[in-house]
């Protein structure tokens, strides 16, 4: 059984299942960073998957399918950023409430504009296409889940390296962490809070839209009710088990998505979808036990006292 | 007085109410759904006029009394833990998995409703109360926030159910993915009331007295809410903040499965796979909670509004076509608003510290 497990295929379903993890966690970690507390992923994942599949289906072109889910997502940041930075709300609230707002905003839009309930599938919706990279496709096992992928899944190793060349190599990187970490000092050295904060989560809502595109018009072709099904929250656990660093959020991104990957193939195997399913919540409650050392910050910001 | 003096204070009292930190919220929210309907062809104001009519005339009082009945429970489970900053996520999960235990031991433990029903209240609470055991001992011993382990657990309790209805506890009878139907001896009966209320209406206002009693009254209920304030004060005044996160959990918990239960025995009469998840009822009381300010009086009112909304927006979809979620997005756009302290005529605030502090959302923690 556990010989036919670990295939290509697996290496596939692995690099699916983390792309839109990694994208929305990079996201949270850049918030993280800047000291936003971001749990909003989820919802701006939703709405960027569904303005993706609206989008796709409209110009029937998935390049406006990715515009669309990137413009949604920075929109919906937008809320967050006002109501948390500019308003000084309780960013848990706000983010419960964005994530139960697009749940709801997307189910009113669906039967709405598309007539339907539930999923919406239709032949004009446009994929994202798989462009295979000529002779590093080939190689055996990994080749085709690298370098046989969409533009989103390319670009998102990339990003994680530049994101750290970011963070921990130029001034702004410097700034952007001064203001989480010590915001007056920041400030008083004329660096604004407030601009870079903004920032922090218009891009968490950019990258959790991508995210959103990548399921929606990679992962499958089509949009269905709450498809994004708990991998925002994923994405948040990803931030703090990676401690908001790159590589560590990388890391994290891939444990997940190794979980999710494999209870797929294991499906394949006879094992009921009811198990497989709780497999990635199941995997990330065990590497939250088996870290819990690294979450005194987040406790104590989440708990009084 | 002159007309225009009497036009002028018209004009006055308009813009109080407008600037209300209590009602800009809501205006705010209609105006948003407003804009969102007319965007996607509706007419709003024919919607809107659904809405209300179908949530208070007709069958739709009955409806919005039964619909208030788990969203004020849940509420009111979440405000336990709330209130003393336990930032309890995982209200589905305990109402999911306690409205199983509860629907099993209706559908199979034999003997008279009066025996039975109360046992799977029992076993739902119980139920419920263990599951959410989880992200607290998860809190207290090894330090992991409640925030993220009680909503992960939501997904697995979500499994866990889904596993037992499809295979064990399968009704192959039917094709729903379901238990058995509850037995009718076994359910939660209707009251005399606009043609038949849950019987649950009184339990969730006793429960609700009964939370007043014991935040406003008691000294566990002001230990707590110390807490909720200020832990470390709390902690340095000698109030252990750690058995106390697990005691609110246990409270919040053991609601939450009662909630569930009547759910099923008391109106689904089956536990189908994916519905009580769904219903989203456990965020919606999450909601109310957060708009009441975790206070019992307010929960009712807020849970009784939402209720309206929701039962509306069903008449509103049948007649007005104009999708049920609307009522959905009204409702997180008001938290939205409360919680981004929105409100006109911000220069008044100085003098209107107090009605502001009325609505003051629920900070769940100090951040």
């Amino acid at each position: 059984m556990f010989d036919q497990l670990f295939d290509g295929a697996l290496v596939d379903s692995v690099m699916r299942a983390m792309i839109p993890i990694l994208l929305a966690a990079l996201g949270g970690m850049i918030c993280d960073r800047a000291g936003v507390f971001q749990i909003s992923l989820e919802g701006m994942m939703l709405a960027g998957a569904f303005a993706a599949v609206a989008g796709s289906y409209l110009a029937a072109a998935s390049g406006l399918g990715v515009l669309f889910a990137v413009v949604a997502g920075a929109a919906v940041s937008l809320v967050l950023a006002f109501g948390a930075v500019s308003r000084k709300g309780d960013p848990i609230v706000l983010g419960i409430a964005v994530n139960l707002l697009m749940l709801g905003m997307t189910g009113f839009l669906l039967p709405q504009i598309f007539g339907v309930r539930g999923v919406f599938a239709h032949p004009r919706i446009d994929g994202l296409d798989r462009f295979a990279i000529p002779g590093l496709s080939d190689i055996p096992l990994l080749g085709p889940a690298l370098f046989d992928n969409t533009i989103i899944a390319y670009l998102s190793l990339p990003l994680t390296a530049a994101l750290w060349v970011f963070l921990f190599r130029t001034p702004m990187g410097l700034r952007l962490r001064g203001v989480g970490e010590r915001p007056q000092a920041a400030e008083s050295l004329g660096v604004s809070p407030t601009v870079y904060k903004y920032w922090a989560v218009v891009s968490s809502g950019v990258l959790a839209g991508l995210a959103g595109a990548q399921l929606a018009l990679g992962n499958v072709v089509q949009f269905a009710e709450n498809m994004s099904s708990g991998r925002g929250w994923i994405a948040v656990v990803a931030v703090m088990l990676g401690r908001a660093h790159p590589v560590g959020v990388l890391g994290a991104s891939l444990l997940f998505a190794f979980s999710e990957g494999l209870g797929f193939r294991l499906q394949g195997n006879g094992l009921p979808v009811q198990i497989t399913d709780a497999l990635p919540f199941a995997v990330t409650l065990i590497a939250l036990i088996a870290a819990r050392k690294r979450f005194a910050r987040l406790l104590d910001l989440t708990t009084a006292g | 007085m002159d007309r225009t003096d009497r036009l002028d204070r018209l004009a006055q009292g308009v813009r109080q109410i407008w600037a209300n930190p209590a009602v800009f919220p809501f205006v705010f929210a209609f105006s948003v759904g407003l804009a969102v309907v007319l965007l996607t062809g509706g007419n709003p104001f024919f919607a809107y006029q659904e809405m209300f009519v179908g949530a208070v005339t007709g069958s739709g009082l009955r409806n919005t009394l039964d619909q208030a009945v788990p969203i004020i429970g849940m509420a009111l489970a979440v405000s336990a833990a709330f209130r003393a900053g336990v930032i309890n996520l995982g209200g589905e999960g305990q109402m999911v998995l306690g409205g199983l235990a509860g629907a099993l031991v209706a559908i199979y433990m034999p003997g008279p409703g009066a025996l039975v029903v109360p046992l799977a209240m029992a076993a739902g609470m119980v139920t419920g109360m263990l599951w959410a055991m989880l992200p607290a001992l998860g809190q207290t011993r090894l330090r992991l926030p409640i925030l993220i382990t009680s909503l992960l657990l939501n997904y697995v309790a979500r499994s866990i159910t889904g596993y037992l209805v499809r295979f064990p506890f399968l009704d192959d009878s039917v094709t729903l993915t379901s238990t058995e139907k509850i037995p009718e001896a076994a359910r939660i009966p209707k009251m005399p009331l606009f043609g038949g209320v849950s019987l649950s209406l009184v339990l969730v206002l006793l429960l609700g007295g009964l939370a007043w009693l014991v935040y406003k009254r008691t000294v566990v209920g002001y230990e707590t809410q110390m807490a909720g304030l200020n832990g470390s004060f709390a902690r340095y005044g000698g109030i252990g903040v750690e058995r106390q996160t697990v005691g609110v959990m246990a409270v919040a918990g053991a609601v939450g499965g009662l909630i569930g239960t009547h759910l099923i025995i008391g109106s689904a009469y089956r536990f189908i796979d994916g519905e009580l998840v769904v219903s989203g009822l456990a965020w919606t009381g999450l909601l109310v909670s957060l708009l009441a300010a975790n206070r019992p009086g307010f929960i009712l009112a807020a849970g009784l509004l939402f209720a309206g909304l929701q039962i509306g927006g069903q008449s509103m979809q049948r007649n007005a076509g104009v999708s049920w979620r609307l009522a959905q997005v009204l409702q997180a756009v008001v938290i939205v608003a409360v919680a981004s302290r929105l409100a006109l005529g911000r220069r008044r605030r100085k003098g209107r510290r107090s009605a502001e502090a009325e609505i003051e959302p629920a900070h769940v923690g100090e951040v």
